[in-house]
């Protein structure tokens, strides 16, 4: 960490050592705001920030950046995400700045969800750099306060960084490799993917914390609530990168049909209260896609606040 | 295809799979033979040059599976047939019209049953139309 | 080599239904590799739009010739005498082939009949994978000599996205991850610290992003 002083509530949360929590806000397919109003109120108060996702899942929404401002202005604190995929370098840097400006302070850096996966499979991906080089062109422009070019910029922008890691993805001995690259280029932050398998999520965290990287990075294990044994069993299998035990499918189908929902938010309660006892674990990114209601409760259930 | 014009038939097989006995021609159907010493050296062009001489429908005699003296020669036989049928789909001709068959050596009989099976199918195709 | 394949036939009759003469001209050597355009392609083709045209009554007469390489002025030449007898070409050489022609050629009509697909190698008989970009200024030397601009599909140069699964790409089940074959191979030559390294932002400079290339080389200029 490079910044003492803090650079976003979210920053400050870590900086006094309490346990952070971040929601996840997807904004509309359209210019309709009273969908994220919607989602705004379920979160405010809950969370300590709002992860705005950027045109996830490469299907076209409102702009990350507008979104975030919105989110600014209904008195919640939002997390940029970025995605290498749609913007060359002249763009990413422009946009960071616009971001800044209007007083987004979090960023989370991502390479991007391929854009075959999406409602636009035609288009062209950019991929100009990619997410290690965006968290360090981020870095940069806030420490040293230039531009990729060099340039001296007037008023810098100055964001709590972010990025992903993924513990479940291939090949799992680099990941942690990578994790160290991520923390040299220049990331305070890690939101981790989706927790299911527990135990390899703490290999990764005993791996990395024999490396050191545990003590320079906040780490955010990510969790979303399952809602029925369907919905597990499309992560298990459809979503690359996912990696959901037969263990946890298995005691989510073992329940009649109506209290599967209430079994995946015991399961997601029980993650949240194993991270807190792991060490190097500073906070929980809860990912309620569609869900966000169930964020107080999770919130509440797990006794993060009351 | 009615019995007022005589079908064209264009068979290429493989010198191990048949030897032609007598004339597979009759006063229904007249049979050009073409021998290749394995059938796996039957290629695209030759196929659809047959078409384009006039055949109403190209046949290929292969060996039985596991019986090629060349052992894939008759599996790259039914790629390319696969490949040419396509080709002939494409272009409005009927793939139907090109089939391989395996046969034995000592399947003389057979092989008249098998120019009876596909002027059978030529009754329905009718002749080609690129000749 | 460069690698390509047929364009449907719909869609070559299209193109060259308004000439009564047409040349078919193949290249024998990267696509008569790949089996799209070499002699036997040539000829192949030939034949089936022969019967194309005469079931849609057209009278086209079809010729077919294949020279070495339409990349190459001196291979070029020798096809000059037919392209003088035709109204059109149908070349079914790469991109390149086919500009070349036209270059050489101001006057005639040359039409692709392939689509340039990559710059690969035939990693198997009848399969053939990218393995190039041509992006100017080569990395391959840290990487264990697997490209991943060109086998990664987000071009990532710091390492695999959370997509990699048991070496598949979460791209499509049929693309291997690219990283995680840089990843094996470094492991067994023992340079795997060569991914601790940073990699800073790839220059495009040198690839088609900074325009189209020239390559000059003046001690073979006279």
């Amino acid at each position: 960490m490079t910044t003492t002083q803090a650079i976003s509530n979210l920053h400050e949360k870590f900086l006094k050592g309490e346990f952070a929590v971040t929601g996840e806000c997807g904004p509309p397919r359209g210019a309709d705001l009273s969908v994220m109003k919607t989602k705004g109120d379920m979160l405010r108060g809950w969370v300590d920030a709002v992860n705005v996702t950027d045109n996830q899942t490469a299907i076209v929404r409102m702009s990350s950046i507008a979104a975030s401002k919105h989110l600014l202005d209904m008195g919640l604190e939002p997390v940029m995400q970025m995605v290498c995929r749609d913007r060359n370098r002249i763009a990413i840097q422009s946009d960071i700045l616009g971001a800044y400006s209007m007083g987004i302070r979090n960023i989370l850096c991502l390479s991007g969800d391929h854009q075959s996966f999406g409602s636009q499979p035609d288009a062209l991906n950019v991929f100009d750099i990619d997410s290690m080089n965006l968290i360090r062109t981020v870095r940069d422009m806030r420490d040293s306060g230039k531009d990729m070019s060099g340039f001296d910029l007037k008023e810098s922008p100055k964001m709590f960084i972010g990025a992903a890691a993924n513990p479940f993805a291939d090949p799992f001995e680099y990941r942690v490799l990578r994790l160290g690259k991520k923390i040299d280029a220049g990331v305070d932050f890690i939101q981790t993917q989706c927790i299911y398998n527990m135990p390899r999520f703490k290999e990764w965290m005993r791996l990395a914390g024999e490396e050191g990287l545990t003590e320079k990075v906040y780490i955010m294990g990510g969790v979303t609530p399952i809602k029925t044994v369907g919905m597990a069993k499309y992560m298990k299998n459809k979503v690359a990168g996912m990696d959901v035990p037969d263990e946890i499918i298995n005691r989510v189908a073992g329940v009649a049909k109506e209290k599967q929902a209430d079994e995946g938010m015991k399961i997601c309660l029980e993650t949240i209260e194993e991270l807190k006892t792991i060490k190097g674990v500073s906070g929980v990114h809860i990912m309620a896609i569609e869900w966000e209601e169930k964020v107080k409760d999770i919130v509440q259930g797990a006794g993060l606040r009351k | 295809m009615e019995n007022t014009t005589k079908a064209k038939i264009t068979l290429f097989h493989c010198i191990n799979a048949f030897t032609e006995k007598k004339s597979l021609s009759t006063d229904r159907v007249d049979v050009k033979i073409i021998k290749m010493p394995c059938s796996g050296m039957v290629t695209e062009v030759f196929l659809l040059k047959a078409f384009e001489a006039g055949a109403d429908a190209v046949s290929i005699f292969v060996c039985p599976e596991g019986a090629c003296r060349y052992t894939e020669g008759n599996i790259r036989a039914g790629k390319r047939m696969a490949k040419t049928r396509s080709v002939l789909d494409e272009i409005g001709v009927g793939g139907k019209r090109l089939t391989m068959h395996q046969v034995k050596p000592a399947e003389g009989a057979n092989a008249e049953q098998i120019i009876a099976g596909i002027l059978e199918e030529l009754k329905a195709l009718g002749p080609n139309p690129a000749a | 080599m460069i690698v390509g394949h047929q364009k449907p036939i719909e869609e070559i009759k299209k193109m060259v239904k308004p000439y009564n003469k047409l040349l078919i001209l193949g290249c024998g050597t990267c696509v008569k590799t790949c089996f799209a355009g070499g002699e036997d392609e040539t000829a192949a083709l030939a034949s089936a739009l022969r019967m194309a045209f005469k079931m849609d009554g057209v009278a086209m007469e079809i010729n077919e010739q294949t020279v070495e390489r339409q990349c190459e002025n001196e291979f070029i030449q020798e096809a000059a005498k037919k392209i003088g007898e035709n109204d059109a070409v149908l070349s079914l050489a790469c991109g390149a082939g086919v500009q070349a022609m036209a270059k050489r050629f101001p006057k005639a009509p040359i039409y692709p009949g392939l689509n340039t697909t990559f710059m690969g190698i035939q990693e198997s008989h009848g399969v053939f994978t990218e393995e190039c970009l041509g992006c100017g200024n080569c990395g391959l030397g840290i990487f264990g000599a697997i490209c991943p601009i060109t086998r990664c599909s987000k071009k990532l140069l710091n390492g695999p996205c959370g997509g990699s699964q048991n070496g598949i790409c979460e791209v499509d089940p049929s693309i291997e991850c690219g990283w995680q074959q840089i990843i094996d191979r470094l492991k067994a030559l023992g340079q795997l610290d060569n991914l601790r390294t940073y990699i800073p932002p790839k220059n495009w400079k040198t690839s088609h992003s900074g325009g189209p290339r020239k390559l000059v080389r003046e001690d073979h200029i006279i």
